[in-house]
């Protein structure tokens, strides 16, 4: 089983789809080969941290984790992973850059919380709108344009008049963002990868 | 008649290139930048070219009245970016006033417009037959047609306007090398997978592609307007993409390009977004003295300037959020450091990539005054 994760770790797409298929054929437990994904996952993120990988990998490991997960699904059949906890996440206001999002959203959703993502060029109220209908506790704001800061500003004071602040924390990442971005726009904290994602996610459970 | 002050600034972007200036040289680069100084509503400044030219000159000129600012980074034709953009990168772009707010930034709507089986019909027929296909669907054609009249009828006009106002210009090319093309068309993420995927299919593309790519670049530059024209380096940033796929179908192209430009005698700038630490080395293969590195805030100049040595030159590279948000002591220190520690020779001052719409106007002046004021 190490070998699926290994596989992924690797970007073996064609070798890791014949090896989960040939995990299910053996019946193997599906969740027990959704965590070696998982695993996969993680060591991915390591490797883009400490900058072996770049960020084409991760988004190759990531189709490659969406597929894996597509493939069980049938097999799942009601049988869930433990949800950490949900994560509205999306691109702020104005803003149209989604790969640094994406890298979140597919960290996220491996390091096992249920994301909702509400794309970019988000307005404040779609935001309030996926976390009133979600229950999500956690919203995650992505901003590579120092011109949209006000956006996660706007955001979070929708957030705070929609009287959900003290339920939802708030975490913020994207290229130009900082500690001042978070103390200017009053949000929580700030994440400089997709793997901080996950660790301040986990941090504000 | 370009004045003698014109000619020494032009002279002074030749030597920078050629590292036999004696002072760093500082270089404007901001498109969307003046509006908000100038109280343009970005509406009007990013739809009417005439309205464009004449706030971004003026802003300029504002600069230089206190502090010198010796050449454009790129030429300010006027040119819609909803008309210069889909070209590059494929995508239909969003503008104030129309799609969007009078008073925000035009955005770039990044969908997958390319199709798989289209690397074939690039292959077998030549990327034309794709690009007009494509192109009508992303721009009005008549606005386009009437953008391009428009350049024929004022364009001249328009280069003398900043000749007369001594601002001689780097580059009046611009160019999106195949990889940016079709990364656009395809958008970033499925293309990144299809790099992985069919990287020969898209190698074969890109090399049908090439040869046009470099034609329409060099029939870009106005060569009474800047001698130069940008290689795009966006998406295929080191950062951003594996050394295979950098390797096999990024730098390829960029070189090619580099190369085509600096045997017609002009000069090639690579325009470098994000991280390109990794690969910095490899602008060694481009002749010595006849490129400049156009850089982000992203890119470690210490450790280029450290492998280049005297064979690129430098523009770069004060980064975005410091001229929006930073004080004019932080921009000065953040220029005099980079100066202290690689040199006035072959070095552009000017900002990273390009200047935000939200710079302060007192952090541009800042950045020029640091680099004027360099002892
Ligand atoms: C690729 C790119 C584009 C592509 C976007 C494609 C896409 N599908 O997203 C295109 C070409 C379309 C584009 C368009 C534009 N761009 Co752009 N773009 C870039 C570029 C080169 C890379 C961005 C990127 O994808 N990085 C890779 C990802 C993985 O990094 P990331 O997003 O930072 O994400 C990582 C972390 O930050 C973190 N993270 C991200 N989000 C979150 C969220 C949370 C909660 C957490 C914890 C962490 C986290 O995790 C990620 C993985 O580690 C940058 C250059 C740069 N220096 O960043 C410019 C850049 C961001 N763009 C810029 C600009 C100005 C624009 C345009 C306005 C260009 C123009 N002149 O027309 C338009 C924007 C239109 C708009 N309204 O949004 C500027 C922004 C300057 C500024 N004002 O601040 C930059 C910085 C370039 C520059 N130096 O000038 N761009």
């Amino acid at each position: 089983m190490a070998k699926i994760s290994e596989l992924l770790a690797n970007l073996e797409m064609d070798q890791l789809m014949e090896a989960v298929q040939n995990e299910l054929d053996n019946g193997t437990d599906p969740l027990e080969i959704l965590k070696e994904g998982e695993a996969g996952m993680i060591k991915v993120g390591e490797l883009f941290s400490s900058g072996e990988y770049f960020v084409s990998d991760l988004m190759m490991s990531g189709e490659m984790f969406k597929e894996v997960g597509e493939m069980l699904e049938p097999h799942l059949a009601g049988k869930t992973n433990e949800v950490l906890a949900k994560v509205v996440l999306g691109t702020v206001e104005g803003d149209i850059h989604d790969i640094g999002k994406d890298l979140v959203y597919i960290m996220l959703k491996s390091g096992g919380f249920d994301v909702i993502d509400v794309g970019v060029d988000a307005k404040p109220e779609a935001f309030v709108t996926a976390l009133k209908e979600s229950g999500a506790t956690i919203l995650a704001l992505s901003c590579l344009l120092t011109t949209c800061y006000d956006s996660i500003l706007n955001t979070v004071k929708a957030v705070e008049a929609a009287g959900l602040r003290d339920q939802v924390k708030i975490v913020i990442g994207g290229g130009p963002t900082d500690e001042s971005v978070v103390k200017y726009t009053g949000a929580d904290a700030v994440g400089d990868d997709a793997q901080s994602a996950v660790r301040l996610c986990k941090e504000m459970l | 008649m370009a004045s003698k002050l014109y000619e020494e600034r032009s002279q002074k972007i030749k030597d920078t290139v050629n590292f036999k200036n004696e002072r760093v040289t500082t270089c404007f680069m901001g498109q969307a930048a003046p509006a908000a100084h100038m109280n343009v509503k970005m509406k009007d400044f990013a739809m009417n070219s005439d309205i464009m030219i004449k706030t971004t000159l003026d802003y300029i000129n504002e600069i230089d009245a206190i502090t010198s600012v010796d050449c454009l980074n790129i030429g300010v034709n006027g040119m819609r970016s909803d008309h210069s953009l889909p070209m590059a990168w494929l995508s239909k772009i969003k503008m104030p006033g129309r799609e969007l707010p009078d008073d925000s930034l035009w955005q770039v709507v990044e969908t997958n417009v390319l199709t798989p089986e289209d690397y074939d019909v690039i292959i077998e027929q030549g990327f034309e037959t794709v690009f007009n296909r494509i192109f009508p669907t992303l721009v009005d054609m008549n606005e386009f047609q009437e953008s391009i009249a428009y350049q024929q009828k004022n364009g001249q006009n328009n280069v003398e306007l900043f000749i007369n106002s001594d601002l001689p210009v780097v580059n009046s090319g611009f160019a999106s090398p195949p990889f940016e093309v079709l990364c656009g068309g395809r958008s970033m993420s499925q293309f990144f997978m299809d790099c992985y995927k069919i990287p020969d299919k898209i190698e074969k593309a890109i090399e049908v592609m090439l040869p046009g790519s470099i034609q329409s670049m060099l029939s870009s530059i106005n060569p009474l307007c800047g001698r130069g024209a940008w290689v795009g380096g966006w998406r295929g940033a080191s950062a951003l993409v594996s050394p295979k796929i950098w390797n096999r179908l990024v730098w390829p192209g960029m070189k090619a390009m580099g190369l085509a430009l600096i045997e017609t005698d002009n000069i090639a700038t690579f325009h470098l977004d994000q991280c390109w630490d990794r690969d910095i080395e490899r602008f060694l293969e481009i002749p010595e003295k006849k490129s400049i590195i156009n850089t982000d805030g992203m890119t470690d100049l210490r450790k280029a300037r450290k492998i280049l040595g005297e064979h690129v030159a430098i523009m770069g590279d004060v980064p975005a959020p410091l001229l929006a948000t930073g004080t004019t002591q932080e921009v000065k220190d953040y220029v005099t450091k980079l100066i202290d520690d690689i040199g006035p020779k072959g070095l552009f001052i000017t900002a990273g990539c390009d200047a935000p719409a939200n710079t302060k106007f007192e952090n541009m002046v800042a950045m020029f005054q640091a680099a004027n004021d360099w002892k």
